[in-house]
């Protein structure tokens, strides 16, 4: 007879259980999440690895053996003359505070020992150390918490190895991600003045997002088949000015709105008087740039820039388009050995750079009247050879196939007196200053535009190099 | 099996036209008018039914025989037969049909050619000697009538497709045969064809997949849910979809359970054979592509030689980037079922194969969105990259076995033992011209990216399952089931090369030139597979004791799996070697290299956390009651109580984290399932259940594999889903497989997954991610009616779901305080990603069991859903009704003989694709050269795919 109550107890049992059990219902999940080790303080003794801090004394060699981080909260300061030999394909992951403080006197270099530099002209990629040696460094790679990176006088040799399993997750990346510097803070201040990189397989330096101030640098053998050098993207600010490039793969510089993060402000670059030679060897006409970009609701301003011998002009993209309505610029300089460059001063593809009459040479010598700036269509004879700026040290028309030259070895790309660039520049484009000027922990130098264009200054100013 | 098959056992309800009750009435309008002829002369009529079922026998044979002269004549759909202008005399009259004894003889006088004799409801008997226990009792189990009495009978809601609706339907898939359920929608491949099932608005996660009542694994890379197109569809005894779960099934199941009934051991000597050919006619506008699948390699190079070596160009082959047209080739299939019973028919043996070798491919334009958007002309304005099109050419190449055996002890212990497999081959060549819109592109100037791709997969389904009935004592019954599965899927060396053309335009929209080159060119070698291997065992004991004279059946059992999973990823890419771009020429020339090299070593690319294994251990255990509450109403309930408990391990080091992780959880699950007999006829149920989704390993384990348009990455920290379901239906069965359903459900689930697009490490790397939402609400009323007059019937369903979950969206706006671009966000509420408001199906259906005919015209309608979510407010991804016409046919050659034909999609109808938007946002493209669109449009048409008429025609020979 008490089988009667089995059905109302079963009943009851379903109102408990729906009642009580709900906590039961929550998902326990217990994922493996990695501590790193506190931060050791560095030493010459033996090869670093893992959580390094401290100071690199001056004028000491430093090995790095494997992967090295420094931890959010602590800082790895770098003095002068210090040098870092890195083995192993190793890199450096920055989530604290990294600052190089080389000096013109006593620069820091962070290299591969035993790779030497190959000046040759026309080396074919496969034989060059630059991009294709197996012995290849991380670079630093400073993840989305890092707020400085500083970088004074300081060489970056032979970085582009891919980040590969461990280093890649740990910065927010794919293992295949190869670039030689990387900031992506946009609360975050990179700065990086009067340096060097030498080598790399992808862009140079990638600026997801971050405050910037990328002074006087100089950029040989940067990016492999493709790739940008200064690639900034949405949420940075900052100012580019007086860097000297050499055989870029696409862009020198390049700026972007794309992926402006909640929060972070709308990309606004300023650049002015950099010198760009032999860019884009890497590029197609109509697809990307060869010296400078501006893209993708990117503002700003461009200008007293040079370009000697690149695939293609000054960049403004229509489609996504730039924030042209606060985009200014002029006073850009183009020079080109071929009537293929020359045709390719104003480039086709989605574009809308406007030819400025301050821009040399002068675009009312080579336009015709109704010229369509959106799909540029003229005969760049009349300029082809023409306003050879005359480099102390680099003859042209270049002996060399075209972008074959992808360093500056012996040659010495400052002006002579008599140069075209001299007193052209415009003086009036404001920096725009968005990190902390201090001799450690920020900016030496905000170098105002200079009169002469481009990189080098005839009063000596400019990029010290 | 009889060609006439579908409609056997249908029959006409005329005598029940005058009955008064309005559901009655309703049909008998709906089905509009009744085949009636007036008698002419020497006629005799009658009809026939089955003496279990009392349901009409469509098809039997009748033969009247007056000493000298024998005619012959079939049961019609209504179950009547007639015999016309008889002369005179007296006749004796024998109803004779395969599984049933035939009938004793009927003496009937027929006095002149005027009159018209009827004999009665003749009732056929099962041929089946004393075995009722072996019987699959009642009826022909094959028949639509016999499910139309399950569905009937059943304890919760579901509907079930018969093999006899199965065979005639156009459909050589369980996929595509699905959306002919009520409430089902199907998801399709790139080729057209049906893959996965949405039921009732719930996506593919939300609903299960069972053979024979077991669970079985997938062999999808990431998900649970199992690929419908694997299953031939004339392997099944039926189909079923259960809409609201009992205790005892299983619960992760919020949409439904689709249960696939195997062919089970007939009780006679059964031997049906099928062969058919058929073409797409897609492949008479262009050629099939086909590849070389003899080099890709089996294993990576990092598998042969292990992670640290540094792969270079000489490790890969090229074979497979060498096409071939292959122009109208045939599409076959062929299947071949043998089975009897021995040994007193104690033993049963049914073994089935299936072969099916398909050359299947679309057309496809697609519009890709760009990851971000503008501020001009309206916020968060559609930004849009590329136009992509795309031409799949895909054989299909499957075999399926199946074989169960059972065995009778006695009339309380039989054991059964079922082995399915299926093994799937997959070639597919993707052509894609990808031209750039936007950034590189002009007027002028187009860029094109040229791809070739060479996928081969290879899928294999194994489940044998050992099954014992006992019955303990008259009212105990024990049933237990030992199960192993598992399911592969493995992608060796899918391989991809693409080369940049820019293409130059005269100005008047002609190409005028195009330069090939190397510029941001790569070649790809993925390897990928996964395994999902299951033990399972299951027990169910029954008792029903008899309480103060009423039958209370009390069940009780449960169920332990222990599931393994095994996961490999390897992903090679290859660039040009050289400094400066080059004139592309051919890919066999090309100089190639892995930049950096270290991207060629193992390290790089396959120690990544898409290496993986995981284990589920599911426990369960359910108690349910049913009982008559009051003399009509029947209450089934009780309650379900699953742990789970799952555990991953990547081949991660230390420093990354979420290398491994363990999660676990228990579900109460209670249900209770009211069924109130309104009538003999008709049914009123109202049910109530709670049930859960499971997320697939895949998306668990913090995996990161490149997908079509963002990086897809895993959530380890994604939750479960739980659900409570009600459900309310109307059922009349005014007979045979006539039947009227109305019903409704609502349903409300806690932590949905949804899909969103998140920002990880700079705008690159845009990441797409499953993440729990907070609820979701999916509320439908469902309608399926289906009638059957004389010759015709007519099967129809429609449902409407309307569902509603709110999730984050991110915006793009000027600030005029800020003077700048910002980024913002904001909620947004819609459907579900994949659910439909309206979903129906109508098939018209003619059958002449005289001459042997039958034919079905299926048409189905899926009204506007979301195919993709997008992070950007108002710019989801809408697929545009799609509706879809099929004919099938099937006539009798000779008495075992028979030709058929599936003739699929009809109207050449395209699936496409679209982002609502601002007109002036289309004015722009459309200024801009944007294909397909269409000028003052509030929508950019952002896919057309195209897959044209197929057909398939063949012999059947059953005996």
């Amino acid at each position: 007879m008490r089988k009667i109550f089995i059905p109302a107890i079963m009943i009851l049992t379903v109102l408990v259980f729906m009642t009580g059990c709900k906590k039961w219902a929550d998902d326990q999940a217990d994922i493996y999440e990695f501590k790193p080790a506190p931060g050791q303080a560095v030493s010459d003794a033996a090869p670093l690895c893992g959580s390094i801090k401290g100071v690199m004394l001056s004028g000491k060699t430093y090995t790095i053996g494997c992967d090295v981080y420094v931890n959010g909260g602590d800082t790895l300061l770098i003095e002068p003359g210090v040098t870092i030999n890195v083995t192993n394909n190793a890199g450096i992951a920055v989530r604290g505070i990294l600052v190089s403080l080389g000096t013109k006197a006593n620069p820091v270099t962070m290299t591969v020992p035993g790779l030497l530099k190959d000046n040759t002209p026309g080396l074919a990629y496969a034989a060059d150390s630059a991009h294709s040696s197996n012995r290849l460094w991380k670079g630093i790679a400073c993840d989305t918490s890092c707020p400085m990176l500083v970088l004074k006088w300081t060489h970056i040799e032979f970085a582009g190895s891919s980040y590969g399993k461990t280093f890649g997750p740990a910065v927010q990346q794919k293992s295949t991600t190869s670039f030689n510097l990387l900031f992506q803070n946009p609360n975050g201040a990179f700065i990086m003045e009067d340096s060097w990189i030498w080598g790399g397989t992808d862009d140079c330096i990638r600026v997801s997002n971050g405050r910037i101030h990328i002074f006087r640098n100089t950029f040989e053998k940067c990016g492999g088949t493709g790739g940008d050098i200064v690639n900034v993207k949405g949420g940075t600010t900052g100012t580019m000015a007086y860097n000297f490039f050499i055989g870029s793969a696409y862009n020198g510089q390049k700026a972007s709105n794309k992926g402006q993060p909640i929060g972070a402000p709308q990309t606004n670059v300023v650049m002015y008087n950099s010198t760009f030679v032999n860019g884009g060897r890497g590029v197609v006409p109509g697809q990307r740039g060869s010296t400078t970009n501006f893209e993708e609701g990117a503002r700003g301003a461009f200008y007293n820039n040079v370009a000697v011998n690149c695939r293609v002009g000054y960049r403004v993209v229509n489609n996504p388009a730039a924030d042209t309505a606060n985009l200014s610029y002029g006073n850009n300089y183009q020079y080109a050995d071929s009537l293929v460059i020359a045709n390719n001063f104003f480039t086709s593809g989605t574009v809308c750079t406007r030819p400025q009459p301050t821009d040399l040479p002068n675009p009312a010598s080579y336009l015709p009247a109704n010229f369509d700036y959106t799909n540029p269509k003229y005969d760049g004879t009349p300029v082809v050879q023409k306003l050879n700026p005359m480099f102390v040290n680099y003859p042209l028309p270049s002996p060399y196939s075209p972008w074959g030259l992808t360093s500056i070895g012996t040659y010495n790309f400052h002006i002579q007196p008599g140069s075209p660039l001299v007193g052209k520049g415009y003086t009036g484009v404001h920096p725009l200053v968005t990190v902390p000027l201090a001799s450690v922990y920020g900016a030496s130098e905000v170098t105002p535009p200079g009169v002469d264009l481009g990189c080098f200054q005839v009063n000596g100013s400019g990029n010290q190099h | 099996m009889k060609a006439i098959s579908l409609f056997k056992e249908i029959c006409c309800i005329k005598p029940k036209f005058i009955m008064p009750t309005s559901p009655h009435k309703l049909l008998s309008l709906l089905g509009g008018i009744c085949f009636s002829l007036p008698a002419l002369a020497g006629t005799i009529k009658g009809k026939v039914s089955d003496a279990k079922t009392h349901e009409p026998v469509v098809g039997a044979i009748v033969e009247a025989e007056n000493g000298n002269a024998k005619y012959k004549t079939l049961v019609n759909l209504d179950g009547g037969f007639v015999f016309r202008d008889l002369p005179e005399g007296s006749y004796g009259i024998r109803i004779k049909y395969i599984g049933y004894k035939t009938s004793e003889e009927f003496k009937v006088v027929l006095k002149n050619v005027k009159a018209t004799e009827t004999i009665g409801n003749i009732e056929l008997k099962d041929d089946v000697r004393e075995l009722n226990s072996v019987n699959v009792t009642g009826g022909n189990i094959h028949s639509d009538s016999y499910v139309r009495g399950m569905e009937k009978n059943a304890d919760m809601v579901q509907n079930i497709l018969s093999e006899k609706a199965i065979q005639l339907l156009p459909d050589v898939t369980v996929a595509n045969a699905l959306q002919r359920v009520s409430g089902v929608t199907i998801q399709r491949d790139n080729s057209g064809e049906g893959r996965y099932a949405i039921i009732r608005g719930m996506a593919q996660r939300y609903n299960n997949t069972l053979v024979n009542g077991v669970k079985i694994p997938s062999p999808d890379d990431k998900y649970r849910f199992v690929p419908m197109d694997l299953f031939p569809s004339d392997m099944l005894e039926r189909l079923e979809v259960i809409k609201a779960l009992t205790p005892g099934m299983e619960g992760d199941a919020i949409g439904g359970t689709m249960n696939l009934v195997m062919k089970s051991a007939p009780d006679h000597f059964l031997f049906n054979a099928n062969v058919a050919g058929g073409y797409s006619t897609l492949f008479s506008n262009r050629p099939f592509s086909a590849f070389d699948h003899g080099g890709m390699g089996k294993s990576s190079p990092a598998e042969i030689r292990g992670n640290n070596y540094t792969a270079t160009a000489a490790d890969f082959s090229l074979d497979q980037f060498h096409y071939s047209d292959k122009s109208a080739p045939v599409n076959s299939t062929a299947g071949l079922t043998i089975g009897d019973r021995f040994f007193n028919k104690k033993l049963g043996v049914i073994v089935a194969g299936s072969y099916q070798n398909f050359f299947r491919g679309s057309n496809t334009q697609t519009i890709i969105p760009s990851a971000n958007t503008n501020i001009v002309p309206v916020p968060t304005a559609l930004l849009i990259t590329d136009v992509l099109d795309r031409r799949y050419s895909t054989q299909t190449n499957r075999i399926a076995l199946h074989n169960k055996i059972d065995y009778v002890f006695n009339d309380r212990n039989r054991i059964s033992l079922y082995n399915f497999y299926v093994h799937q081959n997959e070639y597919q060549t993707r052509y894609t011209n990808d031209t750039t819109f936007g950034t590189n592109s002009s007027a002028v100037q187009k860029s094109v990216d040229v791809e070739f791709r060479s996928r081969w997969q290879v899928q294999d389904i194994y489940n044998a399952t050992l099954h014992g009935e006992h019955q303990l004592s008259r009212n105990v019954k024990f049933d237990w089931s030992g199960v192993y599965s598992i399911a592969k899927s493995k992608v060796p060396d899918m391989s991809t090369y693409d080369f940049n053309s820019n293409v130059h335009f005269d100005g008047h929209g002609n190409a005028s030139g195009a330069d090939s080159s190397t510029y941001g060119m790569s070649v790809g070698h993925t390897w990928q597979r996964n395994s999902d291997r299951d033990w399972a065992g299951y027990a169910n004991i029954a008792y029903k004791p008899s309480i103060f004279g009423q039958e209370v059946a009390l069940q009780g059992g449960g169920l332990y799996r222990y599931k393994t999973r095994d996961n490999y990823y390897n992903d090679y890419s290859l660039k040009p070697f050289y400094g400066t771009t080059q004139v592309f020429h051919t890919i066999d020339t090309l100089s190639l290299a892995f930049n950096p090299t270290q991207n060629g070593s193992g390290s790089v690319s396959a120690l990544t956390a898409n290496n993986y294994t995981a284990h589920e251990k599911i426990t369960a255990g359910y108690v349910q009651a049913k009982f008559m509450l009051l003399p009509l109403l029947q209450v089934l309930g009780g309650v379900r109580v699953e742990n789970t408990q799952q555990d991953y391990t990547t081949v991660m080091p230390a420093e990354f984290s979420g290398r491994s992780g363990t999660i676990h959880y228990t579900d109460v699950l209670p249900s209770v399932h009211l069924k109130y007999l309104l009538r003999t006829n008709q049914n009123i149920r109202l049910s109530y259940f709670k049930s859960i989704s499971r997320p697939g390993f895949g998306e668990i384990d913090p995996y990161s594999v490149p997908g079509e348009q963002f990086t897809e990455i895993g959530n380890p920290h994604l939750k479960h889903v739980r659900a409570d379901n009600i459900d309310l239906r109307y059922e009349l069965f005014p007979g045979g497989a006539d039947q009227l359903l109305l019903g409704g459900f609502y349903k409300q689930l806690q932590n949905p997954i949804e899909y969103f697009v998140i920002n990880r490490g700079g705008p690159s790397n845009l990441n797409i991610q499953a993440q729990n939402t907070d609820k979701a609400t999916n509320f439908g009323f469902e309608a399926v009616y289906t009638r059957y007059i004389g010759k015709f019937g007519i099967s129809a369903n429609y449902t409407y779901t309307h569902s509603e979950v709110t999730t984050p969206k991110t915006t793009k706006y000027y600030d005029k305080v800020l003077t700048q671009t910002q980024t913002g966000t904001t909620t947004q509420t819609r459907p579900l990603q994949g659910q439909a408001n309206h979903v129906g199906n109508a098939s018209l259906l003619y059958k002449n069991p005289k001459i042997g005919l039958d034919m079905q015209v299926a048409f189905s309608y899926t009204g506007d859903r979301i195919m993709q979510v997008s992070a950007w407010y108002g710019l989801d991804i809408w697929q545009k009704p799609y509706t879809q016409l099929d004919f099938s046919l099937e006539k009798s050659l000779s008495k075992h003989f028979y030709f058929y034909t599936k003739v699929n999609n009809l109207t050449n109808s395209a699936a496409r694709l679209y982002i609502k938007v601002d007109p002036t946002v289309l004015d722009n493209f459309i200024t801009q050269g944007l294909p397909n669109q269409k000028a003052g449009s509030n929508v950019v048409n952002m896919q057309k795919e195209i897959v044209y008429l197929s057909f398939l025609g063949g012999f059947k020979y059953k005996l």
